[in-house]
């Protein structure tokens, strides 16, 4: 029996503690199942969502606020199965600066003090020599980078917002932390990695760093981002795509294929890193076109994107509509921006607007439920970068218009 | 000159303003592709365009069809003056047929091996696409000179869908291309580019699209004229930095588009082929 299936077991043994899920359960899965039955996929483009992004994103911010814990932490997901799970410091690290920005977008008090229980709770998480540990809360201790990376996105933003020393002092130690376990060619391996291999979406990790450089004078934290840099880059392909995301046992699920494009763009948007962006641009047009003329993009794929698989991964849809809305700010190429606001309809039209708690306004981790990542759940991080695109996009389009209105 | 016309359906207005505009010149085709009054591709392609209500009342009224001389106004006001026949409009391919005595032939696709053997037979000298299939090798290689399209902007800058909406948002000249069909969307050698002169005001996206649709069955016209007398020839598209494919455009970027073309804040060259 393979570990896959002992996982759904365990998780399904939930429903045994709290049978009422059943309905929901069911609701959801023929939910899906008439809307794949009906839906003309080549519609896709075309159809308008009634949830306007204002809503959509109010939802998203409500589902997070939801899923923050007792010890402030974000759950990982909510389970059709087993309900919320224990908080999560990897992507708890960064719905902080989710919740920052839409503080500031809507004046809204309550996502400050959530992100403000949130980075206190992770600060508690910080071992001694300055890394955070992996896998959910309580589950591992060892140290992990790529957490450590998310969670130090959170800890430069919070710094940022609040100016508490405590929390650069973190921040700092975390960055030092990572810089000191770095290989010479820029990579991360050994057993602070994920199954102790090396991969291309830990560019993850040197976006933090970079954004860790743009506030402490040392440099060292930019550098050894560009080195990371420099290293993933490496592992673009002519076709665009990208070698190295290395996860045995799984496919390269769109959310990997999107963590590196979007830790190289970031990164390289602070390292002022032309080459980067380009690259980034070539590899993101090969899967917009295959967006704008299939309507959808595979959850998950073989190499050189091909053999994509039948399902949607909403998360990194949502991360892909991030990473194009960003080319669009760099490019000015509007087709990026048209491919982002359809992504953001069709994402809006995935969003369960009523529910019970941890389904209005959650993100699935795979459309239909059932799909391949992460069935039958509203993972945290999903509902993170859908926010994180309908943000980008309320502040491009208010820039573009502002921009229209001026000339 | 034999000249085929494919459409995209019997009741589209471009393919019967285009039949009319070239029997008049005296090219009358030796023959029509068309697919039937309601082909499911195309009712999905109105339901996009139109939304529900005009898509069902399109559906309805081909389902139900009318008498040529009793509809009054075509849905294009510019091709008005071509298919205006005694009291009321050509609105359908077969009346124009039976008018000026050339077959129209349905088909599912013009791809199909029938189809392209019915192209075959006519013996074309040029397949005029007014809508339809994305075309494949074996229908591109029928005419001894080509598939000619007119596509809504100038290429090489602008292929792809949206094309007069994306011209206007990427400052490029409004305008059209008569082009020979390839493999490629829009990637085929071109004949003519032609800036929309844009003397008459737009007022809408819509509006727009229809003149530029008038303005290229004009063109069209001329343009088969001077390919039998062999004064125009296609040359190869230069290549572009960039890929420069276009989208079906996002309804808030139309209402950008609208906007600019409304302030008239778009590039409008007034003036004759630039070819």
């Amino acid at each position: 029996m393979t570990s896959r299936m002992v996982n759904a077991l365990a998780e399904a043994t939930g429903l045994l503690h709290a049978p009422q899920r059943v309905v929901r359960l069911v609701e959801r899965l023929a939910h899906d199942q008439m809307r794949v039955a009906f839906e003309q996929r080549h519609l896709h483009s075309y159809v308008t969502s009634t949830t306007s992004s204002r809503d959509a994103l109010g939802l998203l911010i409500q589902w997070i606020l939801d899923a923050q814990r007792a010890d402030g932490g974000i759950a990982a997901y909510y389970s059709l199965l087993k309900g919320y799970l224990a908080s999560y410091p990897e992507v708890t690290g960064y719905i902080v600066p989710t919740l920052y920005d839409f503080a500031h977008l809507a004046e809204d008090a309550t996502a400050r003090l959530a992100a403000e229980r949130a980075t206190c709770w992770l600060l508690s998480l910080q071992t001694e020599v300055g890394a955070f540990p992996g896998g959910l809360h309580g589950s591992n201790t060892a140290p992990s980078v790529f957490n450590t990376g998310q969670v130090l996105q959170g800890l430069v933003r919070a710094w940022s917002e609040t100016g508490h020393s405590d929390i650069r002092d973190a921040a700092v130690a975390a960055g030092d932390w990572l810089v000191s376990i770095q290989q010479a060619d820029g990579a991360w391996s050994g057993p602070a990695t994920y199954q102790a291999a090396t991969h291309t979406y830990y560019s993850m990790v040197s976006w933090a760093l970079a954004e860790l450089s743009e506030h402490e004078p040392n440099d060292r934290y930019g550098l050894a981002a560009e080195k990371n840099l420099d290293w993933v880059l490496s592992h673009f392909q002519e076709n665009g795509w990208i070698e190295g995301i290395n996860l045995q046992g799984h496919p390269n699920y769109l959310h990997f294929v999107a963590y590196v494009l979007q830790g190289v763009l970031e990164c390289a948007i602070l390292r002022r890193r032309s080459d980067a962006v380009k690259l980034v641009a070539r590899s993101a047009w090969q899967l917009l076109r295959k967006f704008e003329t299939t309507k959808q993009l595979p959850g998950a794929f073989g190499t050189d994107f091909k053999n994509g698989q039948d399902f949607m991964c909403l998360t990194g849809n949502a991360q892909m509509s991030c990473v194009w809305l960003r080319l669009f700010e760099q490019t000015q190429d509007l087709r990026y921006l048209n491919a982002a606001l359809k992504m953001n309809v069709l994402l809006k039209q995935l969003l369960p607007r009523r529910g019970p708690r941890g389904v209005a306004g959650g993100v699935s981790g795979s459309y239909p439920l059932w799909g391949r990542y992460q069935p039958l759940r509203y993972i945290s991080w999903g509902c993170k970068f859908f926010a994180d695109a309908l943000m980008l996009e309320a502040r491009l389009t208010r820039s573009f218009e502002a921009a229209a209105c001026a000339s | 000159m034999r000249i085929v016309v494919l459409c995209p359906s019997l009741y589209s207005e471009t393919s019967c303003a285009l039949a009319i505009r070239l029997a008049k010149l005296g090219y009358i085709p030796v023959g029509a592709l068309a697919f039937p009054a309601l082909h499911p591709a195309t009712l999905l392609r109105k339901l996009g365009q139109w939304g529900m209500r005009d898509a069902a009342s399109y559906a309805l009224a081909k389902l139900l069809p009318r008498k040529s001389n009793q509809r009054t106004v075509p849905r294009n006001p510019y091709l008005e003056p071509l298919l205006r026949s005694g009291s009321g409009v050509f609105h359908n391919l077969r009346d124009i047929g039976a008018a000026y005595g050339f077959p129209i032939v349905t088909c599912r696709n013009h791809n199909a091996a029938t189809s392209v053997a019915q192209m075959r037979k006519w013996l074309p000298d040029l397949i005029i696409f007014t809508g339809g299939n994305i075309l494949r090798k074996q229908v591109l290689e029928v005419p001894r000179l080509g598939v000619l399209n007119v596509h809504l902007a100038l290429l090489p800058e602008i292929r792809g869908m949206s094309s007069p909406e994306w011209s206007l948002l990427n400052n490029v000249p409004v305008g059209i291309t008569l082009h020979y069909m390839d493999a490629g969307i829009d990637t085929g050698p071109v004949l003519q580019r032609f800036p929309f002169p844009g003397t008459a005001p737009c007022e809408s996206l819509e509006d727009l699209r229809n003149q530029l649709i008038a303005f290229g069955i004009d063109k069209v016209g001329e343009a088969v004229h001077a390919l039998e007398h062999d004064a125009i020839a296609a040359s190869p598209q230069s290549a572009l930095d960039q890929d420069n494919q276009f989208f079906v455009m996002h309804e808030w970027l139309r209402e950008r588009a609208t906007e600019r073309l409304k302030n008239r804040r778009f590039t409008v060259v007034s003036g004759r082929s630039d070819e």
